[in-house]
């Protein structure tokens, strides 16, 4: 470990870290747009600009590295004025455009404005002219006036993603971010180039124009589009969720998520959960509230035996896979329990990065679960089962991301040989719509309205904790067992909006320019 | 579609493996398919040259803006390239392009005369500031010591050149 | 004192450009000496003769061959032909006059750094020196002055050209790195510094032409015998690149200390008739103005010029009498910085076409009252602030200029017209 001091606090810090790594680990505001924790050292912004006591010069902060003793300054009338500059020369070309620009409430510009700027600019000047709403790719927007030019984007793409899509052409205050020739930035990570964006430069296609920041709350939790597990952020207001950006984890995902996982809050949002139970006989048709229909169910399952099957998925918690096992052990009794597996042949694939080819946040809690209560049926089984009448009731839970399971009306189809069918989801589906004969269909809850624990691909136990409300009456695994049982719920688990501190994080600070994670 | 030559083909392969490194030799293909191209570097030059040296075409790209001697708009057969800083600037380097400019029929630099021959550019020192104001046309040996009337003949020389052929 | 056609004795002589005249006229027989001694030997040698880079930074040598690590990995040597500072043209010349000069210099330097590996960056617009290079290199290695094994020494080098496309910055020797690496010319990060981590992230030297072919003298004559020319601290000959408004513009090899009228007054034959000395940059054009009357008391040496605030540079000095306007002089450099600015840095990036913007104004007689003070300041948060040092190539001649001829500003602001040519209207650079 190495002393050293920083705006007249002696720190300690470890042997090799740079003065912004130094400044961040102890929680000191530094100004920077270039430098990021997950790509290399650019050192163009030139905003980070530290005194060090005895060098004449100023140093820029992420690309030196903290020697014994040293003693650093980022609050004196030079770096102050060198910032101020800093600002200014990264302003003179950027359009004020602020009213309609996304980034605005999270802006790297306008963040480090009300530090160190709220003055006039002197640029008197006509503005360099470039690209306005370039079509990047699928999902990124890019507006060249607004870009700083810090290459973070590009960085990424060379070092992270490794496609090698974007570029600085051109040189000079001409220079230009783009791709060579209109290819599309259409690899699977694009939209990290949108976080990490200081600016307004890059934008989601998915996001943009749909809602203020400062409208939004925001709350952690864990990325359900695969079994990596990433840690993510979840943006939402009263009507929904509107966006979903990674969180730093050095054990899980690093700085990063896919954009497929990114997709993830559109299963979530009401327009595509199913609102109510409904219960199906023959040509008779009843809505009713989940837990009434949970109910009813519960009272003819109860020590029904073999004759009762239960289809899972690995989208439930721990907790859930737990309640719902004893529960079909000790009180239904039976053992003829079925994981659906939904691409078996891609159930193993990893793209190298973060994505992988099993689709669900949970499935080695399925199995620690599975294995505890010693239920080893196969799937083969089941369809056997079916064809001879030997299971008559099936229960299924899931999947909750129809989109990833691309058997899924296969299965219902297979599925519904069962005489009567209860059918767990928190998906509006046509398929299950379409069911005849005798069916049950309960909405449950989607993994931002319930708490619980999914275990990752490595085996990582990690909590969710519920943001918000969505589709009110929903269940979870847990709750439908209770209800199975015919005890009464114990009040809602969703504790709605989040701390001050929370909002105040968000609004405050563009994090990826300021605050990341634990950076 | 642009496509390298035989021997055009052969040189990049050989300048591949020319340097330590295959990036390397970027520039001397870029400066070849230039040629190639009748002085110019389109978008199907560098997609060509990507495939070819197996470079991500966004590589390529940044070479070939970031470099003034590649042109990424076509040029006319001659590109005179005026030098006009410091001491050409000083000694009539801009006003001997405009005077060359009007001889040759451009209203704006960049732009090509109608009959093809000429593109005009302003361009920064050549370090042949002794011989000032002096050009360079495309890529051949300098002309120096110009006045502007030795440059408005060299505009007249060229046309009779050219038209001769 | 006049000049001293030392590096140049033999310039003149068109069979100097062979491999045969150059070998007639005692070539190559300096490396036959090298090759005998102890690599430390000549790195001392060089250290001793106190000779500093040609390019415009003036670093000792010696010390910088100093700066490699012992760690076993391939170093290379690097020579920076890319002479892109406005008003610098000796390079050139050493190349088209003596190609094997520089390649002599290139082997002994090679084999004191131990480096098996060297390249020329040549600057791109030079297609005739690089030709004459290339056939120098290879009538080099047809007599085994490259290659395996060298003249019997067990010392292997190859030596390749690489040529450039048309950027100014290449000549920082980190951006000459990129450069060679085959990405843009664009600076690298310090530290860490290229005698550590250089092209590829290897140990690297980057020295200048004139630098390099200095080498051999300094074998040949030892350091004593190369500090007959100089001062204590400017050891040696140095090659001036004179232009603008002198009767006789061209290289003169003169040696350090000499002073700078004696060169503008006897070398280059004085002033054109009828004009008067108005001002000088002495060395290129980033290194600040000095007025006439500063010219007066100048030297030709790193701490004369350094002393009245501007610097040596390359050695490019550029002449400028009575009938230009300083107004128009700095707005062709601003105009050449904003357009070689790489655009990494955003003080660079944006402040060399700030600059360039309010100067164009006033040349264009839209100049506001407050655009001097506004110059001077962009001017002053451009020096020291970015990876390299073109920021503050670009500022240092703003804020000379501004200063010194402060009243042709004020002058061009306030009545919209040139003090020096009046109503004259200028060509533009953008037409």
């Amino acid at each position: 470990m190495l002393k050293c001091t920083l705006n007249g606090r002696e720190v300690e810090v470890k042997e090799g870290t740079t003065i912004i790594e130094a400044f961040y680990q102890n929680k000191i505001d530094i100004a920077h747009y270039c430098w990021h924790p997950g790509l290399s050292i650019a050192g163009v912004c030139r905003l980070c600009m530290v005194e060090i006591e005895g060098n004449p010069r100023l140093q820029i902060a992420c690309n030196t590295v903290v020697t014994e003793g040293m003693k650093v300054n980022n609050q004196s009338a030079k770096v102050k004025e060198a910032v101020k500059w800093g600002l200014d020369f990264h302003l003179i070309n950027h359009p004020l455009d602020c009213p309609i620009c996304d980034q605005a409430g999270e802006c790297g510009l306008q963040d480090q404005y009300m530090k160190y700027g709220q003055y006039d600019s002197e640029m008197a000047e006509a503005k360099q002219k470039k690209h306005k709403v370039v079509d990047l790719g699928p999902r990124v927007v890019l507006d060249s006036e607004r870009c700083i030019l810090c290459s973070r984007c590009v960085r990424f793409t060379d070092e992270v993603s490794k496609t090698n899509e974007l570029g600085i052409f051109n040189r000079g205050d001409r220079a230009e971010i783009g791709t060579f020739n209109g290819k599309p930035l259409a690899n699977k990570y694009s939209i990290n180039t949108v976080d990490i964006c200081p600016v307004g430069a890059l934008t989601s296609k998915d996001f943009r124009f749909r809602q203020r920041v400062w409208f939004l709350k925001d709350a952690e939790t864990v990325c359900t589009g695969c079994s990596t597990g990433c840690n993510v952020k979840v943006y939402y207001n009263r009507e929904g969720l509107f966006r979903v950006k990674p969180v730093y984890n050095s054990e899980v995902n690093g700085h990063w998520m896919c954009d497929e996982g990114r997709d993830v809050y559109k299963f979530v949002n009401k327009e595509s959960r199913l609102l109510d139970a409904r219960v199906v006989s023959g040509v008779k048709s009843e809505h009713m509230t989940a837990f009434e229909a949970a109910k009813r169910v519960g009272e003819k399952l109860k020590g029904a035996g073999k004759t009762v099957g239960l289809v899972l998925t690995g989208s439930y918690t721990v907790e859930e896979y737990e309640a719902i096992l004893s529960y079909f052990k000790t009180e239904v009794g039976t053992d003829r329990v079925f994981h659906w597996i939904n691409n078996p042949e891609s159930f193993e694939g990893f793209d190298g990065l973060l994505l992988r080819g099993d689709r669900n946040p949970n499935t080695r809690g399925l199995v620690q679960a599975m294995q505890k209560h010693g239920l080893t049926a196969q799937w083969k089984e089941l369809t056997e089962a079916l064809s001879t009448g030997s299971i008559q009731t099936l229960v299924v839970a899931g999947p909750e991301n129809q989109v990833w399971f691309p058997d899924f009306k296969v299965k219902v189809a297979e599925l519904s040989k069962a005489t009567r069918l209860i059918w767990m989801t928190s998906g509006k589906s046509s398929a299950l719509d379409e069911l005849k004969g005798e069916v049950t269909l309960i909405p449950m809850k989607s993994y931002i309205e319930k708490s619980g624990t999914f275990v990752n691909h490595t085996g990582r136990a990690q909590t969710i904790r519920p943001v918000t409300s969505i589709v009110k009456g929903a269940l979870s695994l847990t709750e439908v067992v209770t209800a199975f049982r015919g005890e009464a719920l114990q009040g809602s688990e969703v504790v709605p909006g989040r701390s001050e501190n929370e909002v105040g994080r968000g609004r405050i600070h563009n994090e990826f320019t300021l605050s990341r994670g634990t950076w | 579609m642009f496509k390298l030559s035989e021997d055009g083909l052969k040189y990049v392969k050989s300048e591949l493996t020319r340097y330590e490194t295959k990036q390397s030799a970027i520039i001397r293909c870029l400066y070849r398919a230039q040629d190639e191209n009748g002085g110019w570097v389109s978008p199907e030059v560098i997609q060509h040259l990507s495939e070819v040296m197996e470079i991500p075409a966004a590589q390529i790209e940044e070479v070939a803006t970031f470099y003034t001697m590649f042109n990424k708009q076509k040029v006319g057969r001659y590109h005179v390239q005026v030098c006009c800083t410091l001491t050409c600037g000083m000694l009539g380097g801009r006003e001997l392009t405009d005077a060359m400019m009007k001889e040759a029929g451009c209203k704006k630099t960049g732009e090509t005369s109608a009959d093809g021959l000429f593109t005009f550019s302003k361009v920064e020192c050549l370090g042949s500031c002794d011989t000032a104001p002096m050009l360079q046309i495309n890529r051949d040996p300098y002309i120096e010591s110009l006045s502007t009337e030795k440059a408005v003949q060299l505009v007249r020389d060229l046309r009779a050149k050219a038209k001769g052929h | 004192m006049a000049e001293s056609k030392y590096l140049t004795e033999h310039y003149g002589k068109p069979e100097y450009c062979t491999l045969d005249g150059y070998k007639k006229l005692g070539g190559y027989q300096v490396l036959e000496k090298a090759l005998k001694m102890q690599p430390q030997q000549i790195i001392d040698e060089v250290k001793a003769s106190g000779l500093r880079g040609r390019g415009g930074a003036g670093f000792a040598t010696g010390v910088k061959w100093g700066f490699l690590p012992n760690n076993g990995e391939p170093r290379y040597l690097l020579c920076n032909a890319d002479e892109s500072e406005p008003g610098t043209f000796k390079d050139r010349l050493m190349m088209e006059r003596a190609p094997h000069q520089l390649i002599e210099g290139m082997i002994i330097s090679a084999f004191a750094i131990k480096a098996k590996k060297a390249y020329i960056y040549i600057r791109g617009e030079y297609t005739g020196p690089a030709a004459i290079l290339e056939k120098a290199i290879a009538e080099a290695k047809a007599a085994g002055y490259l290659g395996k094994n060298i003249l019997g020494s067990g010392f292997d080098l190859d030596l390749d050209l690489y040529i450039g496309a048309g950027a100014y910055i290449c000549g920082e020797e980190t951006g000459m790195i990129s450069s060679l690496e085959g990405l843009k010319g664009q600076p690298k990060l310090k530290p860490p510094f290229p005698a550590v981590q250089g092209y590829l992230r290897k140990p690297t030297i980057v020295n200048n032409v004139e630098t390099l072919a200095a080498v051999t003298y300094i074998i040949r004559d030892g350091a004593a015998g190369y500090r007959k020319y100089g001062t204590e601290k400017s050891a040696g000959t140095k090659l001036f690149s004179i232009s603008g408004n002198v009767n006789k513009p061209g290289t003169y090899e003169v040696p350090l200390g000499y002073k700078l009228m004696d060169l503008i007054n006897i070398e280059c034959g004085g002033m054109k008739p009828g004009r008067k000395l108005k001002a000088v940059v002495p060395g290129g054009s980033s290194a600040p103005v000095i007025t006439a009357e500063e010219c007066e008391r100048a030297t030709l040496d790193y701490e004369c010029l350094a002393q009245m605030g501007t610097m040596l540079g390359s050695g490019a000095i550029i002449v400028i009498d009575d009938s230009n306007c300083m107004v128009d002089v700095l707005s062709t450099i601003t105009h050449f910085y904003h357009h070689e600015s790489c655009g990494q840095c955003t003080p660079c990036r944006e402040g060399t076409g700030w600059m360039e913007k309010i100067v164009h104004g006033i040349v264009h007689g839209e100049g506001k009252p407050g655009d001097i003070d506004l110059l001077l300041k962009i001017a002053d948060q451009m020096k020291g602030r970015t990876i390299c040092a073109l920021s503050d190539a670009a500022a240092l001649p703003v804020l000379s200029f501004v200063t010194k001829f402060r009243d042709e500003f004020e002058y061009f602001i306030r009545e919209k017209k040139s003090k020096v040519r009046g109503g004259q209207i200028y060509a533009q650079m953008h037409a």
